[in-house]
């Protein structure tokens, strides 16, 4: 079996050059701060300069870009003066990603972006699609028929209630901020003249003229309370601002969350203005991570994020939009946000092997209490001399002694705090996953199947040595930098062999899956 | 505690049984030799360079007497120091380091202070290698490195091994012969 040769869609053009601009909107800027500003009053130059040779480069693109099937593989061909050209196997590719923004929906297309094992960039960028020759590329790729219609209920559907209370649990304003500081500073759009030209006293007067009589006092120069306040209320509204922007930011990038389960793969489609819908087949899961902040329990909440094998780091054409949970870029949500108490049953459901609420939890060893408030002790014993010194030898009227007040009081603060974290921390190894949790405030469980695992390790360092404690760490395929995972600490030394064993004899027993 | 427990092996066996026991063993002691010989010479190449400096300062003028005779001190005090680490380190680094291969995989284990055991289950390889270095083609031994799709395990090197052991390990971790375990 081999189809025709496919083309891209004809109003491919238009996206390729975006994407190949947007690639060099940096070494523009660069370009526009080196030169000081004056290419800015030669837009014509630099138009010519960087947008001519997208738009030639894009037109020849869409003219040489072409895919087929085969029985087993995608072929993408590619290239003018060096042809390319790449078999992807249908076995290899974890994930079909469409993402569409206003301009895709406008010409009804979209782009594709093929996902497999490799991770960082994605194995090919279909730029751009119909969605009927969308929908053939995940028929042939995933084996699947396209969705007839709306079959099964979701398993999660996120209305936009939640997005706000998610915008208020998680503190995502500070991008948005950081962003549109990014863009300022770098463009220099404001008028740095009229800032300085602008005669601040007289504004000030006449906000104050204009002020009723009893907030007159906050104006009062003299006024210490008044200033206090203001500035209390300042801070109130800068983070108030920040958390409607978090607000802001969730509903434009997650609007109408859905997660549907389709035989073996997993759709979730979100997005206002550019809407993502990402498939990924289950058994690619390589790590689910449960976790809720303080805030999170607050509302009631939790969410849930997981690791593919596949998933793509940062800057691959399409940045961020799928690969997108919180901090940890290579994550996935499979739920921004659930009800606690829903939140394993999801799992449970999408990975039926796995149930959080079913397993037995052990404890990591309680003797880790003293080790840690001992690491704490450390740092503060110098700096409670150094204190005593000064109260004793400087004229402050107090007796050295009260330099005792620091640790007492770090110390209690830290065995009590201690405490709780170990007592929360525990692992569980049921038939078929090892489960990991640790948190005390913000808590976080993380489930590793034992077909994901790859090698399994115990670590010890001289301290755990001299205490008989050790360490255990699953490794998996696609673990990222940041987030959860499984590495449990302070374990028994025997507790940590009889587990290594354990997993050790389930990896080599198991066959790994891409 | 130095000696190979291994029996010489025969070049062409197939399958190498002497070594699938379940039991650790040390990586050849010539190993230590080979890190000794590196080591001390490269800590004696960086540890001139100062004392050539600090003399060239002092036969100018531009240090005190005085001066250049506790530096002259300070330097054999840091430089026999780091000599003897560069000495006694590869051979506490040996003793510490064990290997152990059964029929679902290897295990290593390692680290003079920060200890670490580390399983590499065969049906979890993706692929192997042996390199070579010029000092340990001399010696005859060789670097065994396994792949795995791991991220921080995702290549793991066993240095030291005796150049026909590493090759059978490496046929022996062999993806394609996971069928034969278990």
């Amino acid at each position: 079996m081999q189809t025709e040769v496919r083309r891209l869609n004809r109003w491919s053009w238009p996206f390729i050059a975006a994407g190949t601009i947007r690639a060099l909107i940096i070494p523009a800027a660069g370009a526009v701060v080196a030169s000081g500003g004056v290419l800015l009053t030669r837009l014509d130059f630099l138009s010519l300069l960087f947008i001519v040779p997208a738009l030639v480069y894009a037109f020849i693109r869409q003219r040489v870009y072409s895919y087929r099937f085969t029985e087993s593989e995608l072929v993408v061909r590619d290239g003018l003066l060096t042809k390319n050209v790449r078999h992807i196997s249908y076995e290899r590719i974890h994930n079909v990603a469409l993402v569409r923004n206003p301009f895709h929906r406008l010409l009804g297309v979209t782009t594709a972006r093929i996902e497999t094992a490799a991770g960082g960039k994605p194995e090919a960028l279909l730029r751009v699609l119909s969605l009927e020759a969308a929908d053939e590329l995940r028929r042939y790729t995933l084996g699947k028929e396209p969705q007839a219609t709306a079959a099964d209920a979701p398993l999660l559907q996120v209305p936009d209630g939640e997005l706000v209370r998610l915008g208020l649990i998680s503190n995502r304003g500070f991008i948005v901020v950081a962003a549109v500081m990014g863009v300022f500073s770098q463009m220099q759009w404001w008028d740095q003249d009229w800032f300085e030209n602008q005669d601040w006293m007289r504004i000030y007067t006449s906000v104050r003229s204009k002020a009723p009589d009893w907030a007159a006092w906050l104006f009062d120069p003299g006024s210490l309370a008044g200033r206090l306040l203001l500035g209390l209320a300042l801070i109130v509204l800068f983070i108030g601002l920040l958390r409607l922007l978090s607000v802001a930011w969730y509903l434009v990038r997650y609007r109408g969350f859905t997660l549907e389960q389709k035989g073996e793969d997993l759709r979730a489609e979100y997005g206002l203005l550019t809407q993502v819908s990402s498939l990924i087949p289950v058994h690619r899961i390589q790590l689910v991570t449960v976790s809720s902040t303080l805030l999170h329990r607050w509302f009631g909440r939790t969410s849930i994020d997981l690791e593919t094998a596949g998933a793509s780091t940062s800057d691959s054409g399409l940045s961020g939009p799928l690969a997108a949970s919180g901090a940890n870029s290579t994550r996935q949500w499979l739920a921004p946000i659930i009800e606690t108490e829903r939140a394993s049953g999801l799992v449970h459901e999408v990975l039926p092997e796995v149930d959080i609420e079913a397993v037995e939890w052990k404890p990591i060893e309680t003797r880790a209490v003293g080790r840690i408030v001992k690491r704490v002790a450390i740092p503060v014993t110098p700096v409670t001399i150094a204190v005593a010194a000064v109260l004793t030898f400087s004229p402050i009227p107090l007796s050295g002694w009260h330099a005792l007040w620091l640790p007492s009081i770090v110390l209690t603060l830290a065995w009590l705090i201690t405490r709780r974290w170990v007592r929360h921390a525990g692992y569980a190894l049921t038939e078929n996953a090892i489960y990991f949790r640790s948190g005390w405030l913000s808590r976080q469980v993380s489930v590793v199947r034992f077909v994901n695992m790859q090698t399994v390790s115990m670590r010890q360092s001289p301290f755990d040595h001299r205490r008989r404690m050790a360490s255990v760490a699953v490794d998996t395929a696609g673990a990222g930098a940041t987030g959860h995972r499984i590495r449990i600490p302070f374990l028994d030394v025997d507790v940590a062999g009889a587990i290594l064993q354990r997993l050790y004899t389930e990896t080599r027993s198991t066959e790994f899956r891409w | 505690m130095n000696d190979r427990e291994q029996t010489p092996p025969a070049v062409e066996a197939p399958a190498p049984a002497s070594m699938v026991d379940g039991k650790e063993h040390p990586v050849d002691p010539r190993t230590v030799k080979v890190a000794r010989v590196i080591g001390l010479s490269v800590t004696s190449v960086i540890a001139t360079l100062p004392l050539i400096f600090f003399t060239i300062g002092w036969a100018v003028g531009g240090i005190p007497g005085v001066v250049y005779l506790s530096l002259l001190g300070g330097w054999v005090v840091l430089a026999g120091a780091a000599l003897s680490i560069a000495y006694t380190w590869p051979a506490a680094r040996h003793r510490r380091l064990r290997y152990l291969v059964d029929e679902g995989g290897l295990r290593i284990r390692r680290g003079v202070f920060w200890r670490k055991v580390i399983w590499i289950p065969i049906s979890r390889v993706q692929h192997t290698d042996f390199s070579q270095g010029p000092v340990e083609r001399r010696f005859d031994l060789a670097t065994l490195t396994v792949h795995t799709a791991g991220t921080a395990g995702a290549s793991i090197s066993l240095a030291g091994l005796e150049h026909t052991v590493a090759a059978r390990l490496c046929d022996h971790l062999r993806p394609d012969r996971v069928t034969d375990a278990d």
